[in-house]
């Protein structure tokens, strides 16, 4: 097949700088890591406007942005749900009343939380499935580029796998996690750069906003007017399944207990900062479907082969993206758009790898291979396994070629691990009596929960009108599973002492008292970020 | 505060962020200047590449700006 985009030494030259200049950072990095909370924490020393960059875009990765612009072209502006109702009043939450916990007690991941609140058990179940998913999604991540440069550039899948590869090996062995959050960083920037122009020239194009809304379908312009019920939008999914499953379970467990995206917070320089980490993310979050909605709106108006035609042939949507880089990008800054694809897939590998690491060093070989070694030997340690978990990362991306849908996937494996866990953190930080095996035994039994369900969806004993309504209620029913589970299980069960608990638990925890100045102030972001996310939801309602 | 030595910050990044953005800023700004006209058919005869140039400039500038002042002022104190 002939490939759909041309580059020339323009281009190219792009291309070539973002690579060199990501290398030259981690290098750089190299010489401030000296303990092993310097390689896995940035040694907590970053200010909060790095790290909620860094914490949005670890959520930012290519796959999402081209899965949204397809869904965009699809669904039309419900894509928005993903961003408004499914993530900021979950990031406002982490930042009001779950970081506290977190940063104060000092504990370098999210396992290790789980150690000290509950038990051992209950830390090693999600260490252990935490680091499988990370590699997964490294792979899925590494192969989607990898197929995409394929079909556009003409390159072929192993020689992308490989660079990409190489390169992101390279500035996480010598930087750690600063280079990961350094480069998502970069990354912000070129992705915004990179799309801005596709948007400005496609919206010329039509006539601008007006002439778009005038070429779509009236219903791709309504987030909540069509959600009464399944069968009236295009998601097939109601408006309970969309705030329960996707705004409610899927979201808080994936912005709340993921260690990808809390270790960003966790890199943080104190614990005002750690906790504005997610509150100020959470504006440019709000902003992020100009760049992926309106895209997808655009392909949609304005390339014939998206235009809407009942009952007819349904267009390959994930080619959206780059067909309107193909169609209105002249070169030059064809190349900043390749360019901040290829450093959002970078950085999404980037991401999960220096989750692995540090999960891996910290909660598995530190923990229960070789314990009480010299920090000098875990930096090692952390730097050893940077390079397993690329390879093991090319090898999943071989493995996930027989996945048919990419996106759909991804959602599935948060619906096993991520929605219960949510449950077991929420009892765990505001109701002390939660004991150590009503925890552990309730994820066990939440994770069970989602097999069962995704078992009995696959046998087709329960229906839905669509594969997204599936997970979210598959979500859902994990959640409450494992949140019902936790509190028999803790009724019967002898709960911690609550000395052991104090920094922990909600109401054992002495209030941080704050003289900070009120634009400093985590409440008053909160307050701000949901207002905004309400009045955008009523202008597009 | 729970420490009293300064806090160890790495180098600043807005100081290579700046420079990238900056470099790609003057190679569109030149190459639509100066480069091939037939090419902005496709952008509805928009010569985006100058256009986006001067903002990447403009960014670039903003950080490396501030970057410098951020040090003078360290040194200053």
């Amino acid at each position: 097949m002939q490939p759909v985009i041309s580059m020339n030494f323009i281009d190219y030259m792009i291309l070539g700088a973002y690579v060199l200049v990501t290398i030259v950072v981690g290098y750089a990095l190299k010489k401030y890591m000296k303990t092993s909370e310097d390689f896995f924490l940035s040694g907590r020393s970053l200010p909060s406007w790095i790290t909620s960059l860094a914490f949005l875009s670890a959520n930012l990765g290519a796959l999402e942005v081209i899965g949204m612009v397809a869904n965009s072209a699809k669904y039309g502006i419900l894509t928005v749900h993903f961003y408004w109702i499914g993530a900021i009043p979950a990031m406002i939450f982490l930042g009001l009343f779950m970081m506290p916990f977190y940063y104060s007690t000092k504990v370098r991941s999210v396992p290790e939380y789980l150690k000290h609140r509950y038990n051992e058990a209950t830390r090693g179940l999600n260490a252990l499935s935490f680091a499988i998913m990370t590699l997964l999604m490294s792979g899925i991540s590494m192969y989607a580029m990898a197929l995409l440069f394929e079909l556009t550039l003409g390159w072929s899948l192993t020689s992308s796998i490989l660079l990409s590869a190489l390169v992101v090996l390279i500035y996480v062995f010598f930087g750690g996690l600063s280079s990961s959050i350094y480069n998502e960083v970069i990354q912000f920037f070129l992705i915004w750069l990179g799309l801005l122009p596709v948007v400005y020239i496609g919206l010329h194009a039509v006539g601008g906003f007006a002439g778009l809304v005038s070429r779509i379908p009236p219903s791709f312009m309504h987030a909540w007017q069509h959600m009464g019920s399944a069968s009236d939008n295009p998601m097939g999914v109601d408006w309970l399944g969309v705030v329960l499953g996707l705004g409610f379970v899927l979201s808080f467990g994936y912005w709340t207990t993921d260690f990808l995206v809390v270790q960003r917070a966790m890199a943080s320089e104190n614990l005002s900062a750690a906790r504005r980490t997610p509150l100020i993310a959470s504006f440019p979050k709000m902003l992020v479907p100009i760049i992926v909605v309106v895209p997808g709106l655009l392909a949609v108006a304005l390339l014939p082969q998206f235009k809407v035609v009942p009952g007819g042939p349904s267009p390959d949507y994930n080619s959206a993206l780059i067909l309107m880089f193909a169609r209105y990008l002249p070169n030059g800054i064809l190349g900043l758009a390749i360019t901040g694809l290829l450093a959002s897939f970078m950085s999404g590998m980037a991401g999960n790898v220096t989750a692995f690491n540090t999960v891996w060093t910290y909660d598995i070989y530190g923990s229960y291979i070789k314990p009480n070694m010299p920090d000098e030997h875990y930096l090692r340690m952390g730097k050893y396994a940077t390079v397993f978990g690329v390879v093991f990362s090319i090898g999943t991306a071989y493995i996930v070629q027989s996945f048919p849908n990419l996106m759909d996937y991804m959602q599935l494996i948060f619906t096993f691990f991520n929605a219960p866990l949510f449950a077991t953190f929420l009892l765990g930080m505001f109701w002390k009596r939660t004991t150590p095996w009503g925890g552990f035994w309730g994820l066990l039994l939440g994770i069970m929960a989602a097999a069962t369900h995704y078992l009995m969806y696959q046998l087709h004993i329960v229906h839905y009108s669509s594969e997204m309504a599936a997970n979210f209620y598959q979500a859902w029913w994990a959640w409450c599973t494992d949140f019902v589970m936790t509190i028999v299980i803790s009724l019967f069960t002898k709960p911690k002492p609550e000395s052991e608990l104090v920094g922990l638990v909600y109401g054992l925890t002495p209030k941080a008292h704050s003289d900070e100045r009120f634009f400093r102030r985590p409440a008053f972001w909160g307050i701000l970020a949901l207002v905004v996310m309400v009045v955008l939801n009523l202008l597009f309602w | 505060m729970e420490s009293s030595e300064p806090r160890r910050h790495f180098f600043d990044l807005k100081i290579p962020l700046g420079s990238l953005l900056g470099f790609y800023g003057l190679l569109l700004l030149v190459y639509g200047l100066v480069g091939p006209r037939d090419i902005y058919q496709k952008s509805a005869n928009l010569d985006v590449n100058a256009i986006w140039g001067v903002i990447m400039i403009l960014i670039s500038a903003a950080f490396l700006l501030s970057a410098f002042f951020e040090r003078r002022n360290r040194s200053n104190s």
